[in-house]
C-alpha cells in the first residue's frame, strides 16, 4: 500500500510549483484582505485530490494498478490515507501562516479561534471529499465533475429556499448548546464519515471493471 | 510438460461480444503468440487472466493457482504490460522505481537503473515528454524489473518503428533465456512472433480456433494455389478455408505432406501466420 500512497504523493509533488505559488497567494491575500486564511485548505486539498483522481484516469492507472500485488485492497485505502495525510500537511501549514498573519495584522495570536477555524474547514474539508470519492469511484471523475457540481448547486439552492421559511434559530440554539463539545463531536463525526465514505468507495471499487 | 497458464472453457459476455469456451494452456518456458484481428478478444481474454474483469471460468490457473484465490501471490510474478494503460504521466521512471520497491518484494532498482540506461531513457523526465516507443519500451522494463515469471502483454509492438520492435522483441529473448520464464504476447503484428513464439493461440470472434507449436503449424501448413476445376476435385474434408482471388483459389490446408499424397496439385506454398489469419477470417468453409 505504501507504494500506492508513494504514488499519488509523487504526483502532487509534481505540481509543488503551482501550489506554492498558491499558498503565496493566498497568504498575500490574508495579509492584505484580511481574510480567513483556513479557506486555503478546503479549497487546496480539493482540488489536489480531485487532479490525482484526473491524472489516474488519464493514462488508465486503475486497471493497471490491478496488474499490480495487492492492488483491489489497497487502492481506495491509499487514496483516503493520503487524503488525511495531505489536509494534516496543509492544516500544519495553514496554522503556522494563520499564526504569521494574526500577528502582523493585529498583532497578537488568537490560538483558540483559529483552532476552532481549522477544526471547522477540516471537517467541511473531509465531508466535501467523502462525499465525492464514492461518486468519483462509481462514476468516474468526468462524469463526477459534473455531477457534483450539479449537486452542490442543488443544495446550496435547497438550503437557500429552506432558509427563507425555516426557523434558523433552532439550530443557532442547538449548535450553541453544544458549543463546548464542538471540537470533540466535529472530531467524532469526520471519523465516522470517512470510513462510511471509505467502506462504500472499496465495495464499489471491489465491484468495477476495467 | 508443465504449464505456467491453463485456461479453460473461459466465459465472458457484454452486450455487443462475447467470450465464448477460451482454452488454451501455456507450457514453462514458452512464448505464446496470442494472435486475432482488432476486436477479436484478446485484451478481454488477457485482462480475465488478471483478474481485472470478472469471468466464468471452468479453470483460471497461474502457476498452478487460482487466479482469483491466489491473486495477490500470483501478481507478485508476473510482469504485465497492457495496452494504453500505465503509471500517471506526470511522473518520472525515478518515481516509479521509488514506488515500485514498496510494491513488490523482489523489485530490483539495479536492474531498472541499468534498463533505463540501455535504452537512453532519463530518468528524471516525466513520461509525458517520452516518445511512443519510449513509453513502450519504460512499460517494458517496468514489467521486468521484479524478475517475474510470467510475462503477460497486450500489443506490446503496436505503433513502433521497426527498430523499436526489434529493442523489444530481443528484450523478450533474453527474458526467456534461462528456461524458467514464459510470455504470453498479444499482437496483431504477426510477423514479430514468426521469429520468436513457440506456440500461436488464435482467436477470432471471442473463440479460440487454433492452439499449436508454432513450427507446426508453419511446417504442415500450406496454401494451395490451384484453378477452379482442380478445385472442384478437393475433398471439403481436406481443406479448412479457401478463397477465390482473381486468377486462382487458395486454398489453407492442414497438411500438406497429407495433400500431397491424395492430390496432383504442385503449387503448395509455405503459410505465414498473416496469411492463416486472412484466410481463417476471410475464407470460405
Amino acid at each position: 500500500m505504501i507504494g500506492f500512497i508513494k504514488k499519488d504523493i509523487a504526483m502532487i509533488k509534481s505540481n509543488f510549483k503551482l501550489l506554492g505559488i498558491l499558498f503565496i497567494a493566498f497568504t498575500i491575500m490574508g495579509l492584505f484582505g484580511k481574510m480567513d486564511i483556513s479557506f486555503i485548505l478546503a479549497f487546496m486539498s480539493v482540488m489536489i485530490m480531485i487532479s490525482t483522481f484526473s491524472y489516474d484516469n488519464y493514462n488508465k492507472w486503475d486497471a493497471y494498478a490491478l496488474t499490480l500485488p495487492n492492488s483491489r485492497k489497497n487502492n481506495v485505502k491509499s487514496k483516503y490515507i493520503t487524503t488525511i495525510l495531505m489536509i494534516l500537511i496543509v492544516s500544519i501549514i495553514t496554522i503556522i501562516l494563520s499564526f504569521i498573519i494574526s500577528y502582523i495584522n493585529v498583532k497578537t495570536i488568537n490560538y483558540e479561534q483559529i483552532f476552532i477555524s481549522m477544526l471547522d474547514t477540516i471537517f467541511g474539508t473531509l465531508l466535501v471529499l467523502s462525499f465525492m470519492y464514492p461518486i468519483i469511484y462509481k462514476f468516474g471523475i468526468e462524469k463526477a465533475r459534473i455531477g457534483i457540481f450539479f449537486i452542490v448547486f442543488l443544495l446550496v439552492a435547497i438550503g437557500g429556499f429552506l432558509s427563507q421559511y425555516l426557523d434558523l434559530s433552532l439550530i443557532t440554539k442547538l449548535l450553541l448548546s453544544i458549543e463546548n463539545y464542538l471540537a470533540l463531536i466535529l472530531i467524532i463525526l469526520s471519523i465516522i464519515i470517512v470510513y462510511v465514505s471509505y467502506k462504500i468507495s472499496e465495495r464499489i471499487f471491489n465491484k468495477k471493471e476495467f | 510438460m508443465e504449464n505456467i497458464l491453463e485456461i479453460k472453457n473461459l466465459c465472458k459476455k457484454y452486450d455487443n461480444f462475447e467470450l465464448k469456451n477460451v482454452t488454451f494452456n501455456l507450457p514453462k518456458g514458452m512464448i505464446m503468440g496470442f494472435i486475432g484481428e482488432n476486436g477479436a478478444g484478446k485484451t478481454t481474454t488477457i485482462k480475465a487472466i488478471l483478474n481485472i474483469i470478472k469471468s466464468n471460468h471452468e479453470e483460471l490457473k497461474i502457476f498452478g493457482l487460482d487466479n482469483c484465490k491466489d491473486e495477490e501471490k500470483i501478481k507478485e510474478e508476473i510482469g504485465v504490460v497492457l495496452d494504453d494503460m500505465f503509471f500517471p504521466e506526470i511522473l518520472t521512471p525515478n518515481d516509479i522505481n521509488n514506488i515500485m520497491k514498496s510494491i513488490y518484494k523482489t523489485w530490483d532498482s539495479k536492474m531498472f537503473n541499468n534498463y533505463l540506461k540501455k535504452f537512453s531513457l532519463l530518468s528524471n523526465n516525466q513520461i509525458k515528454t517520452f516518445s511512443k516507443g519510449m513509453r513502450k519500451k519504460l512499460e517494458i522494463i517496468t514489467a521486468l524489473s521484479h524478475h517475474p515469471k510470467l510475462l503477460i502483454l497486450d500489443e506490446p509492438t503496436s505503433g513502433l518503428d521497426p527498430i523499436a520492435r526489434t529493442e523489444i522483441i530481443n528484450i523478450f529473448q533474453n527474458f526467456i533465456e534461462n528456461g524458467d520464464c514464459s510470455i504470453l504476447f498479444s499482437t496483431h503484428i504477426t510477423t514479430d512472433l514468426e521469429h520468436i513464439a513457440d506456440y500461436i493461440t488464435f482467436i477470432n470472434n471471442g473463440k479460440i480456433i487454433l492452439s499449436k507449436p508454432t513450427n507446426e503449424l508453419l511446417d504442415n501448413y500450406g496454401i494451395v494455389k490451384c484453378t477452379e476445376k482442380e478445385f472442384k476435385n478437393i475433398n471439403k474434408k481436406d481443406y479448412i478455408k479457401y478463397q477465390k482471388t482473381k486468377y486462382e483459389y487458395e486454398i489453407l490446408i492442414e497438411n500438406k505432406k497429407d495433400f500431397k499424397t491424395k492430390y496432383d496439385i504442385s503449387i503448395i506454398d509455405k503459410i505465414t501466420l498473416d496469411d492463416l489469419m486472412v484466410l481463417m477470417i476471410k475464407g470460405e468453409e
